[in-house]
């Protein structure tokens, strides 16, 4: 059964899809086998000292209502269909903020029989099964500070511009 | 109360000391085993696989034994055989006996111990799984791999390395869509037990109206191959991987490892980083606890107590940032002591925050505890009875709640825990509010025993100069986790550990829930699973089973609960 | 019904405990590790690091006449390892969290050394800077040995003893 009637979804739309979101976003979390380290300082953003409900962000049950996906854990290979699951119920436009090193580049399981090693690997495979994923924002760190990840969700969302950049210097 | 007496004076019901029963036990096996040189601290006992079923009955004559873990090792490149080594704890005499079996590699099949000691089913399969090692009298089915792992390859052999597993299996991205893209189209059956799950949840309820039936765990979805992926790091790497086993406990396990080396190579840990170390660990524990409490209240629907919980966690957080450096996964542990130093104006800021946090803690605690509904939902759910808890070896504050004295920090003592004064927590009414009661306890207790190692720290240097690694010795650290006892077992190598076993304790926990679950209210499901404290993502979701109508629905967990709720108002 | 009212005066008393992050200084301490930064006129590109980091985020790529250090600060766990490990303490610990981005290659910092050549074989085998820094240690050893890779040096030195016999 396909969900994803909208097949010609363009840079315009995603703009347009954007602007509309600026604040109340409804996030899923999704854990992909991780160690429980930046779970726990997601649901710590939740709490009195930081607070992102000031902004009208809040958790929600199932991909269905989501906004954006929290993914963490390098992806294991015995949670890999759940993911792509998730991922494809999830309605257009598709946010992905990948929180934690695990999530990011695979921290120290980057080589292992039993995981993928970080999002950016699937990235080109799932578009091939349809499943687009219009943005994805990497948000550093072991675990993910809470005040990173409030900022990588300002990026997600166009209000600030990411500081860090590719840069090469000579020795 | 009396085995409470008991364990000070080391006596039993009979008046013997148990000293004499491990006497009398070593003479009983003198025709079938042989004794090995171990040290003081644990007693190694060589036996042949046809021997073993009558040596571990009666070792576990001895009161008070419990089955601590089971390893598997491939030592073929040292000496030939495959090796069981399974590790029982005597708590009274503060010493392990380990009971080894070598195997050779056409006749890997060993006789099931699962009818003597309940706790060893898990690690048979996990070995069956992982090794390749045989047992003889039950089933086996996957464990810990994938369903469509290729059947002849055991990844903790020495015959691959982590590259060539790779090779020989690749997650397929583009079949497994396929796979759930054929699933949501399908006529579940109807019937009680159910074939076609291809990603099955975590827990598996069987109901029957509102009562469960039965209860079935299926999970590792959090598998990353640690324990092959510590045989290629150095030694001092590894401290930095075993601390993201857990992301809530991890320094338990880095502390863990470090004993484990530090006592095969009889490296001599100066006082001071004991005393770091043990700083540390009580910190741990009490974020740990009040992470626990907030999830509790939230799963019970009382979201008040979870901010107020939270919010006096905080300064704990803040604390350990100030002490360590980083705000979980610390990352100050290595192999002969610790990397960073505590001075005087960080102890001085500790005492300030601890004050805080307990006044803050007990003015909240009362209140939260003495409310109706929370009480109300607590008390007399999830029986535990103690016959059970003690024929599972079961650990930690599951334990304790039932009654059972069990405390690695008393029986088996390490770190700085031996130059200090404190109570053991136990309730004795086995049911829900028994074990919050028992780590609301441990809190306060933290808080004195953080009191006194920070008031008697004493100088010197924080790390061993050097020290040289030998190989072939084993070494056994165990530390008491928030959750329980983990224990890691190391064979050294000549640059990285040969072999590392990890032993969590939710794993040993686990077995506990079905009995816990049975013949209860579905909404009294996830207080019960959570209260022995799992990894808390682990049981985020679970997957009801209606027996009558063969309806299978996958529900969060506290929406489950929050039904209750409405009806206890 | 009564009791559990009296968290309210609790609540009362302690008023907002809010950080308004970005708005306001984050809660960072004074012993906080963030991500690293790499001083290239201190580095001499010896791979110390590259050996002790857990992940490997800090590793060595080969690009024609050049040796790359290359920090991935995506994989980087911020132990600090690299910075008790390196001879010439050119790594620094900073406090920096707010690393953030949407592409993968920004996450990366490179450290482009020259690589110095074998005289005999032509072979790219140590950093021009670690050779200098070789030099100035060793000064008993002439510099026509230090400059050939370790193949050729072992040739030549046998060379060397035999026919001075």
């Amino acid at each position: 059964m396909k969900i994803d009637t909208i097949t010609n979804f363009s840079e315009k739309d995603l703009e347009k899809a954007l602007s509309k979101l600026k604040r109340s976003i409804w996030v899923y979390h999704l854990n992909t086998g991780s160690c429980n380290g930046c779970d726990i300082e997601i649901l710590d953003v939740l709490t009195p000292w930081f607070d992102v409900e000031r902004f009208g962000i809040r958790l929600v049950a199932s991909p269905r209502h989501a906004d954006l996906v929290l993914l963490t854990g390098p992806i294991t290979v015995k949670t890999l269909s759940k993911v792509i699951k998730a991922l494809r119920a999830v309605p257009r436009p598709r946010l992905v903020m990948a929180i934690g090193s695990c999530a990011v580049g695979g921290n120290i399981w980057f080589e292992s029989y039993s995981t993928i090693g970080g999002f950016y690997k699937i990235l080109d495979k799932l578009h091939e099964i349809d499943v687009v994923i219009d943005k994805v924002v990497y948000v550093p760190g072991c675990p993910a500070r809470p005040e990173a990840i409030i900022y990588g969700a300002a990026i997600l969302l166009g209000l600030l511009k990411p500081k860090k950049h590719y840069k090469r210097v000579e020795a | 109360m009396y085995t409470y007496l008991s364990k000070l004076c080391n006596v039993d019901a009979n008046g013997k000391f148990n000293e004499v029963y491990l006497n009398e036990f070593i003479q009983s096996i003198q025709g079938m085993a042989r004794i090995e040189e171990g040290g003081t601290d644990f007693l190694r006992i060589v036996v042949l696989k046809d021997n073993l079923y009558n040596v571990v009955e009666k070792l576990l004559k001895i009161k008070d034994v419990y089955l601590r873990t089971m390893v598997s090792s491939d030592e073929r490149t040292i000496n030939g055989f495959f090796k069981l080594y399974y590790i029982f704890g005597i708590d009274t005499l503060s010493k392990s006996v380990i009971v080894e079996v070598p195997l050779t590699e056409n006749d890997l099949i060993v006789p099931t111990l699962v009818n003597l000691v309940k706790a060893v089913d898990w690690y048979e399969r996990e070995a069956h799984d992982l090794m390749g090692i045989k047992f003889a009298g039950r089933n086996q089915y996957r464990f810990v791999l994938p369903d469509d792992w290729p059947t002849d390859v055991y990844p903790l052999r020495k015959d691959y390395a982590i590259q060539d597993l790779m090779k020989l299996y690749t997650p397929k991205v583009i079949e497994r869509a396929k796979e759930v893209e054929a699933e949501a189209v399908t006529i579940i059956p109807i019937g009680p037990y159910h074939p076609a799950l291809h990603e099955p949840e975590y827990f598996e309820l069987y109901v029957r109206g509102e009562k469960i039936v039965d209860v079935r765990y299926v999970g590792f979805m959090v598998h990353r191959g640690i324990e092959k992926l510590g045989e290629s790091m150095k030694y001092n790497q590894v401290p930095f991987l075993a601390e993201r086993i857990c992301g809530i406990c991890g320094f338990v396990h880095s502390t863990s490892y470090c004993q484990a080396v530090e006592q095969a190579l009889q490296i001599d840990v100066p006082e001071r980083a004991q005393y770091i170390r043990s700083i540390v660990l009580e910190l741990e524990r009490l974020h740990s606890h009040l992470l626990w409490l907030g999830v509790a209240f939230h799963l019970l629907g009382y979201d008040t107590g979870f901010m107020h919980s939270w919010r006096i966690r905080e300064q704990v957080m803040i604390l350990a940032e100030l002490l360590t450096g980083s705000r979980k996964t610390y990352g100050i542990n290595i192999v002969g002591g610790v990397r960073r130093d505590i001075d005087e104006d960080k102890i001085r800021k500790s005492l300030e925050v601890l004050k805080n946090v307990e006044k803050e803690f007990k003015t909240f605690i009362d209140i939260a505890v003495s409310v109706p509904q929370v009480k109300a939902r607590l008390k007399g759910t999830g029986i535990l009875p103690k016959s059970e808890a003690h024929a599972l070896s079961l650990v930690g504050p599951t334990v304790r709640g039932s009654g059972i004295p069990r405390d690695i920090r008393k029986d088996y003592p390490y770190a700085a825990y031996r130059y200090i004064h404190f109570d053991v927590a136990v309730q004795d009414e086995c049911d829900n509010m028994a074990r919050a009661l028992v780590r609301i306890d441990e809190i306060f207790e933290s808080i004195d025993i953080l009191r006194q190692l920070l008031d008697k720290l004493p100088k010197g240097a924080i790390a061993v100069e050097s020290w040289d690694p030998e190989p072939h010795r084993i070494g056994i650290g165990s530390v008491e986790a928030p959750r329980g006892e983990v224990i890691h077992m190391v064979i050294t190598g000549i640059y990285s550990p040969y072999r590392w076993r990890v032993r969590a304790p939710t794993y040993q926990n686990l077995p506990a829930v079905p009995i816990m679950l049975r013949e209860i209210e579905l909404a009294d499901a996830p207080i019960t699973i959570a209260s022995i404290d799992p990894c808390f993502s682990c049981t985020d979701r679970a997957l009801i089973i209606n027996i009558k109508t063969g309806k299978i629905e996958g529900v969060p967990l506290y929406v489950l609960s929050r039904k209750k709720l409405e009806a206890v108002r | 019904m009564v009791q559990f009212l009296k968290i309210l005066p609790i609540s009362a008393k302690i008023g907002t405990v809010t950080v308004m992050y970005p708005y306001d200084r984050p809660l960072v301490t004074e012993s906080f590790r963030g991500a690293i930064e790499v001083d290239p006129d201190k580095c001499i590109g010896c791979g110390a690091c590259t050996r002790i980091c857990p992940p490997k985020a800090l590793s060595f790529i080969q690009e024609g006449e050049t040796l790359i250090l290359r920090y991935f600060v995506g994989r980087c766990i911020f132990c600090g390892m690299c910075a008790d490990t390196c001879p010439e303490k050119a790594i620094k610990i900073t406090k920096e969290f707010e690393l953030a981005s949407d592409q993968i290659y920004e996450l990366y910092s490179d450290v482009q050394h020259s690589l110095s050549i074998c005289r005999k074989c032509g072979k790219k085998f140590v950093t021009r800077k670690l050779m200098n820094k070789v030099k100035n240690l060793v000064k008993e050893l002439p510099e026509e040995l230090l400059e050939l890779c370790p193949n050729c040096r072992r040739i030549e030195s046998l060379l060397r003893t035999t026919t001075t016999r």
